[in-house]
């Protein structure tokens, strides 16, 4: 019992220097990663039919008075590598980016204060894209680099009716932070950074139904969290005669969605031991329809708004977990992800393409109390051509991402 | 667990390395020979650039940009006759100049503004004559034959080394040589041809006083000619039409309007110091002149009118070759008129259109019977009029910020020929079904701000 608490404290460790380089790459879905738990992950990321302990307060609060232990720890970090290379249009040119590691992370506590009340906290981070494009690329004028990131924290509270239904709500905290390279057409070496962080709230709330000893059903509602930014900083880098027109240190405001989600998901007991699920996430991404620049100082010539016109997408997803024995459980899923993206207003700061993927993952039992999750993920290479007509740039683009990622279980 | 970590990092490590794979883009010739390629045609052929033939300007001009894309589809070596300096040599109202460049300058009222300067404030005349005419003709003959400040029946001049040169400085027998002769010495499978903007523009750039609008049978039997011997061998290519040069930078920077009267006292003094004139004039029944507070049209002179002088209309030019420092402190455009070589007035601008739409039927009646690309140059500067959008980035007409003129406001800057170089690659694919990638714009240079 000792010497397992001093690994799991040797991992915490070892999760929070990853924590301290956390950014995400996009490889599915705008700008959203729902890599949020383990377990969930290696079943085609399904989440709100489960009543997998803690990581209910992200996939569906209304799972997490149905957990069986007192109290439960759980915490993770998956590291996404992905990377896009485009070919621009009617040229002989390419581009590779060089993002690197994505690693969200999540955090989870939740204890049962009597057999129907369960309360808990969670710290995860469900939006975040990375997209980094050589400094001198071709489509640097649109965007040299991106680093957007979001961190949550949800307190929860979940109450069970009977063993047929239980119900959570969470309060959303949500911290964001934005980094933003572009080039400028002057000088080569011109170019603007814009920086800033803010903070919003948002809901999180669901219902865990269990008609049957072997059927359970779950339905949840992640309410939208709009950014929004004011007083960010904009840097300017031009040639010393066009300081005058433009000035080196600027205010920016600026806001930007962080869309809805409503999730309905099955699972189903074939045996004692094999499962089966499937889930739908409809996401509400029309609320991205244009990403708008404020400037304090010479607006006239800085302000922008650029067009997104993000549409309302509709995940598919299934999955199948088998126990093995008493000490491995296995999974596998798969799940279709369309792109929230307009073809004609597709830009390489957000390259989110429709995406087929697959899903692996195990979990190992070491000791009674402990879990060890494993999950890997890893997206079907789709090759689309896009344009962003505002600014008349197109090509193809093709995305590739793995995705490996481990966590732990601690019950008691 | 060590176990795990280690795999964790192995896998890291492997998919780190992968990239997703797209099919190249794979270039083609189509019906075309790219194998020698000829430019011909004049200072925007040459890469004549900021008001001089220089190095890296001829390095940017769009055959070489266009050379470049041909090699990829089985064109050969592109050589052309380089100039010794950057400095670079051009032809100025006041003798031979270096290239402008973007700098400081202190203008008569102690207003330090950013604005076109000579790269050599005192270039030694000697010195300069002696760049512009050692002759590189040994080392031809070239590919590219652009010679500046030429018009379309040049081409067929005996002798013209003698008159122009940039000509004489390749020619092998300046007094006797005819350019379209270094076409047949390179002879070529595939050529470019883009002729007439001088056969208005040397007109238009004088004001209309001196020089004259080439007539189009001149015109046209020049061409005829010169077509007829290129394609003798039987090569293919491309020509282009002549833009509509009254929106070049050159006329449209100047506003018309340009004379703003911001005290009574002024509008009062003008309107007093011509109350004379305007009595005359009305007893003609002429245009009067009038001002008042704010923006007033210029006054110019008109030797068409007894009086000689009236306030400029709108539609009509004013040169960006005007001295600046006479408009501010020397009372040009109000008290004295701004002299004719100055100014395009109306009937000049009908003339130099009339005359360019003519050529330019002539150009589309060639590329006809001859079966060649037309690179209709002509709208697609009016395209640029509102500005046009590449990669992000906005190029239009507009002097200086516009992004595609160079700092002399008629010939392009190295963005401005990667731009045409890619509308001539349009062109080209479309007609001989050929597939050349066009260039990334902004990877060659643009006006370089201090």
């Amino acid at each position: 019992m000792q010497t397992s608490k001093i690994n799991l404290m040797k991992k915490i460790t070892l999760l929070l220097t990853l924590v301290t380089m956390v950014t995400w790459s996009t490889f599915a879905g705008g700008y959203q990663v729902r890599l949020q738990g383990q377990k969930q992950t290696g079943i085609g990321l399904i989440g709100t039919p489960f009543n997998f302990g803690a990581s209910s307060i992200f996939y569906n609060p209304g799972a997490l008075s149905m957990m069986k232990a007192k109290t439960n720890f759980q915490l993770g970090a998956s590291g996404i590598l992905s990377n896009v290379t485009f070919q621009k249009s009617a040229t002989n040119y390419q581009a590779h980016t060089e993002n690197p590691l994505g690693t969200p992370f999540y955090f989870y506590g939740a204890r049962k204060i009597t057999d129907n009340l369960a309360v808990g906290v969670g710290v995860y981070t469900p939006f975040g894209t990375t997209s980094k494009w050589n400094d001198d690329w071709a489509g640097r004028f649109l965007v040299q680099n991106i680093s957007l990131k979001a961190i949550f924290i949800q307190p929860t509270v979940s109450y069970k009716i009977n063993d047929m239904i239980s119900i959570g709500a969470g309060f959303v905290y949500a911290m964001g932070d934005v980094e933003l390279n572009k080039a400028l057409p002057y000088n080569n070496n011109s170019f603007v950074n814009i920086k800033g962080s803010t903070n919003s709230i948002g809901y999180n709330l669901g219902v865990y139904i269990k008609p049957i000893e072997e059927l359970s059903i779950g339905i949840d509602y992640r309410s939208e969290v709009l950014m929004e930014m004011e007083g960010g900083d904009a840097v300017f880098t031009v040639p010393a005669s066009l300081s005058t027109t433009i000035s080196e240190n600027n205010k920016f405001s600026a806001s930007l969605p962080m869309p809805a989600n409503l999730d309905v998901g099955f699972a189903y007991q074939i045996t004692e031991d094999f499962l089966i699920a499937a889930e739908i996430n409809y996401v509400f991404w029309s609320v991205y329809d244009s990403l708008n620049f404020t400037f304090e100082e010479n607006g006239e010539l800085l302000n922008s708004e650029n067009p997104r016109l993000y549409e309302n997408k509709m995940i598919i997803r299934l999955g199948c977990q088998y126990k093995l024995n008493d000490k491995f459980v296995i999974r596998a899923g798969g799940y279709y992800d369309p792109s929230p993206t307009n073809e004609d207003y597709f830009t390489p700061e957000t390259v989110s393409l429709n995406t087929t993927a697959f899903t692996f993952g195990f979990t190992y039992k070491p000791m009674k109390n402990l879990c060890v999750n494993v999950s890997y993920l890893h997206t079907l290479g789709s090759e689309t051509d896009n344009s962003y007509d505002p600014g008349n740039f197109s090509g193809t683009y093709k995305t590739s991402a793995a995705i490996p990622g481990i966590g732990i279980s601690y019950h008691f | 667990m060590k176990k795990k970590y280690l795999l964790y990092i192995l896998v890291l490590a492997l998919f780190s390395a992968c990239e997703p794979k797209i099919d190249e883009f794979s270039p083609s010739e189509g019906n075309a020979d790219f194998t020698t390629y000829l430019a011909m045609g004049n200072s925007l052929t040459a890469g004549y650039a900021d008001g001089a033939l220089y190095i890296s300007g001829q390095t940017y001009s769009y055959p070489n940009i266009l050379a470049g894309q041909f090699e990829l589809a089985g064109g050969g070596a592109f050589t052309q006759p380089m100039m010794p300096t950057e400095a670079g040599v051009g032809v100025g109202d006041l003798g031979l100049r270096s290239k402008l460049v973007l700098g400081m300058a202190t203008d008569c009222l102690g207003t330090v503004s950013l604005g076109p300067v000579p790269f050599d404030p005192a270039p030694d005349q000697l010195e300069y004559l002696g760049y512009l005419v050692t002759s590189v003709a040994a080392d031809g003959p070239y590919n590219n034959i652009g010679v500046p400040g030429i018009k379309s029946f040049h081409v067929l001049a005996p002798g013209l080394g003698l008159l122009n040169p940039y000509f004489g400085r390749f020619a092998a027998n300046p007094a006797t040589d005819m350019l379209i002769g270094e076409a047949a010495k390179v002879n070529p499978t595939f050529f470019t041809l883009w002729l007439g903007n001088n056969d208005v523009l040397t007109y238009a750039l004088a004001g209309g006083v001196i020089d004259s609008i080439t007539p189009e049978p001149i015109f046209s039997g020049s061409m005829d000619a010169i077509v007829g011997a290129l394609t003798a061998n039987g090569a293919s290519g491309a020509i282009a039409n002549v833009p509509d040069i009254t929106t070049i930078p050159f006329f449209t920077t100047v506003p018309y309007c340009g004379l703003v009267l911001t005290d009574e006292a002024d509008v009062a003094a003008l309107n007093y110091g011509y109350a004379p004139l305007n009595f005359i004039i009305n007893q003609n029944g002429g245009d009067t002149l009038a001002f008042t507070l704010g923006a007033n049209p210029f006054v110019i002179a008109d030797a068409s009118l007894p009086w000689g002088v009236r306030q400029i209309k709108a539609g009509e030019l004013i040169l960006l070759s005007i001295p600046q420092d006479s408009l501010k402190c020397a009372g040009w455009g109000s008290m004295v008129p701004i002299p004719e070589q100055y100014v395009l007035k109306a009937d000049q601008i009908v003339a130099i259109e009339t005359a360019t739409e003519a050529y330019n039927d002539k150009i589309a009646e060639l590329a006809g019977t001859f079966s060649l690309a037309l690179v209709d140059m002509n709208s697609y500067l009016k395209e640029f009029e509102t500005g046009m959008i590449f990669d992000g980035a906005t190029y239009s007409t507009q002097f200086i910020l516009g992004g595609l003129f160079s700092l002399d406001g008629i010939h392009l800057n190295p963005r401005g020929n990667a731009v045409i170089t890619n509308h001539f690659i349009d062109a080209i694919n479309a007609k001989y079904n050929a597939n050349l990638p066009q260039v990334i714009i902004q990877d060659y240079p643009g006006i370089q701000f201090p």
